[in-house]
């Protein structure tokens, strides 16, 4: 014998114990027992009180030797009763304890009491429970944290969108500032005087400018002008930055023939997406080697809604950038421009579906070519804007004084609702030989261009009433050739910028407008 | 402490004051949700400067708050997530206390680096307990009082507590009560 322990000591560390003596009566039983079962009483029978489920009650003590598990179930109640039998000379103690479920933690029928200090499996009971709690706490706390963030995304945009209106308002201001002082200038010029203090407020409306161009970032405004561009002269002025993009191992090589062709888009988006084609072709050659980028001038149906069938041929530049790396499988050519695919581990996948992105809003397209272990051939397809403009992305202080006049008078229709900035282009644009029709509002530029052709809409785009790309639909519908210029100092959705629509940022210099008009 | 601390600490100021108060000492105090993490463990200067903002708005001394928030954290933990668990451990006043530790142990096993403290039930009287608080934390006194008086109100009992003794790292209470029934 290692130790004796007294009833009450039993009890402690088994509350529902029970003690059955050789002619299976019960003889001693534990707290948890008298509380939970008040009718079990010492002396009664056990098979009285309880059906013992792996013993045959008759055979108990010819079975039963050592320590046997035992299972017992109370004859009146739904309590069970799970442990060990422990066989002696003076009968078995059934250390057993109550059989722990989910109800008995709802239902509050037990409590700790009724469990030993030292169960285990109380513990771990308790211890799901707690996490449960805990679980259910956490997911409430994920859900506060999903709505801060939401207001927080909510403040932010309502922040952005204040700094946008903001932003308009007071580069409309700025922009009739700017074309009242070139009036100012045009007409009293030669006076010095004049002359200075015009120049002092074409600095402080620079000055201005700059503070909505940061409005115009916090309000995730874009700020850059869609223009025709020379695809040569781009890629020709930039190569420096296109060949440290692919690193010392591989070399550029150019081939430009697109013949000075331009393209109506964002400098900044055709640069990024030229970046982007390089990187993804540098990605494809880790030993190094050659990138072979050309251009040409073709003519073709161009794609870029997805359907393959139906498009009017129309000319374009094709830029083709060709790698000599490691190319691709069909399968991985397939999903290269989804966005957030990648095949490298950490890739965004974002580079070639911002490139494809690029594509369409321009009324191109783009797609690769591969062959597994020989390289892969990327074309990238923009429609042709215009003839050659060398002049568009000079200096634009570089510009003679006195560039002669629109030979062939050619009639803007100008929609504007701002008045000084309505008469300070309108005398502007004449004073250039153009012939102008000026309309304080959208309504107004429907009517008149129901009865004449004009070659330019030169259009404000956020105005009461119709806004400048619904005058700019309507107007292309009517009138398909006509050149479409929008203006403004914050264009709410860059979607409704059709392909070939030219976009200036207010507040505008005169001689840019010029260009754009001339273009 | 741990999160959960600090969310029945917002619900009580939401009750108590409304919600536009708790918001108010969020901004003062520069916190927001990630300081309401419910298995997360704080610092306990963090804990006791949400008290003692809370009990400026509430009007009342820190140590009035922490007695109130005692009490309070009973309530909190008996109608929440915790309620079944509060339940299991026991059903009166003198069981409950007995067990906590018990308690405890599971909530340790549960939120690892939380710093519990322990409760003995040294004198078990019909109507009079002597328990021993022990804690590596000070300054709490009233926030267990809170703790003990929110249990008397759980368990519909009424009567007195009084402290005993000052330890280093423990205080005894005297609790003398009888049940409502």
């Amino acid at each position: 014998m290692l130790i004796s322990l007294s009833e009450k000591q039993i009890g402690a560390l088994l509350p529902a114990f029970l003690h059955i003596d050789t002619q299976l009566n019960i003889s001693a039983i534990g707290p948890g027992i008298s509380r939970h079962l008040p009718h079990v009483r010492i002396g009664m029978p056990c098979d009285e009180a309880f059906h013992i489920l792996n013993f045959d009650t008759a055979k108990f003590f010819h079975e039963g030797r050592d320590v046997q598990p035992v299972s017992l179930i109370a004859r009146d109640g739904d309590i069970q009763l799970n442990g060990a039998a422990i066989f002696h000379e003076g009968g078995c103690l059934l250390a057993v304890r109550f059989a722990v479920s989910e109800e008995m933690f709802a239902d509050s029928t037990m409590d700790l009491r009724d469990f030993g200090h030292a169960d285990p499996v109380i513990l771990s009971t308790m211890l799901i429970v707690l996490q449960r709690a805990m679980l259910e706490e956490s997911q409430a706390t994920a859900i506060e944290l999903a709505h801060e963030r939401q207001r927080s995304a909510d403040l932010l945009e309502r922040t952005s969108r204040l700094a946008g209106y903001m932003a308009h308002d007071f580069n409309n201001l700025l922009s009739i500032i700017r074309l009242n002082t070139d009036r100012l200038v045009r007409q009293f010029g030669k006076d010095a005087k004049i002359g200075k203090l015009a120049n002092i407020i074409q600095e402080m409306a620079s000055r201005g400018s700059d503070i909505t161009q940061s409005l115009m970032t916090l309000s995730l405004q874009r700020t850059d002008t869609r223009q025709p561009l020379c695809m040569d002269a781009v890629i020709n002025d930039n190569y420096g930055i296109l060949d440290s993009v692919l690193g010392p191992n591989i070399s550029l090589n150019l081939k430009l023939d697109a013949d000075g062709r331009q393209t109506v888009v964002s400098y900044n988006d055709l640069l990024n997406a030229l970046i982007n084609l390089l990187i993804n072709a540098r990605q494809a050659m880790p030993l190094g080697g050659q990138i072979d980028v050309s251009t040409s001038v073709e003519a073709g149906p161009i794609h870029n809604d997805g359907a393959a069938h139906g498009a009017a041929p129309i000319p374009h530049i094709v830029i083709r950038i060709a790698d000599t790396g490691t190319g691709m499988n069909p399968a991985l050519l397939a999903r290269a421009f989804e966005p957030q695919f990648s095949s490298k581990p950490n890739g965004t996948g974002l580079g070639l579906a911002s490139v494809r992105n690029f594509a369409i809003e321009t009324g191109g397209d783009v797609w690769l070519e591969s062959i597994e272990g020989k390289g892969t051939t990327a074309y990238l397809r923009l429609p042709i804007a215009g003839q050659v403009a060398p002049m568009l992305d000079a200096d634009i202080g570089a510009m003679p004084k006195n560039a002669p006049k629109v030979v062939c008078k050619q009639k803007i229709l100008l929609v504007e609702d701002e008045p000084y900035a309505l008469e300070a282009l309108v005398e502007m644009l004449e004073a250039e030989g153009y012939a102008v029709t000026p309309c304080a509002s959208g309504e107004e530029a429907l009517v008149a261009l129901a009865q004449e052709v004009y070659d330019v809409l030169l259009t404000d785009v956020v105005m009461p009433g119709q806004n400048g790309t619904e005058v700019a639909q309507l107007a292309c519908t009517i009138h398909p050739s006509i050149k479409v210029i929008l203006m403004s100092g914050y264009m709410p959705d860059s979607a409704a910028l059709q392909p070939g629509w030219l976009f200036l940022h207010k507040p505008m210099e005169s001689a840019k407008l010029l260009q754009l008009i001339s273009a | 402490m741990y999160g959960m601390i600090h969310r029945a600490m917002r619900q009580m100021v939401h009750e108590e004051l409304g919600e536009e108060a708790w918001l108010a000492l969020e901004q003062k105090l520069a916190i927001g949700p990630t300081e309401l993490l419910t298995g997360m463990v704080y610092d306990d200067a963090l804990t006791m400067q949400i008290v003692a903002e809370a009990a400026a708005r509430l009007n009342l001394s820190v140590e009035q708050c922490l007695f109130a928030f005692g009490q309070y954290w009973v309530r909190f933990a008996g109608q929440g997530s915790l309620s079944s668990i509060m339940k299991f451990t026991g059903q009166n006043l003198a069981s409950f206390i007995s067990n906590l530790d018990r308690l405890h142990l599971a909530v340790g096993a549960a939120m690892p680096g939380a710093r519990l403290p322990s409760f003995a039930t040294l004198e078990n009287a019909p109507g009079h307990l002597v328990v021993e608080y022990r804690s590596d934390r000070a300054g709490l006194e009233s926030f267990v009082l809170g703790l003990l008086q929110g249990l008397m109100d759980r368990f519909q009992a009424r009567g007195d507590i009084e402290v005993l003794h000052r330890g280093e790292k423990s205080i005894l209470f005297d609790i003398r009560y009888q049940d409502r029934g």
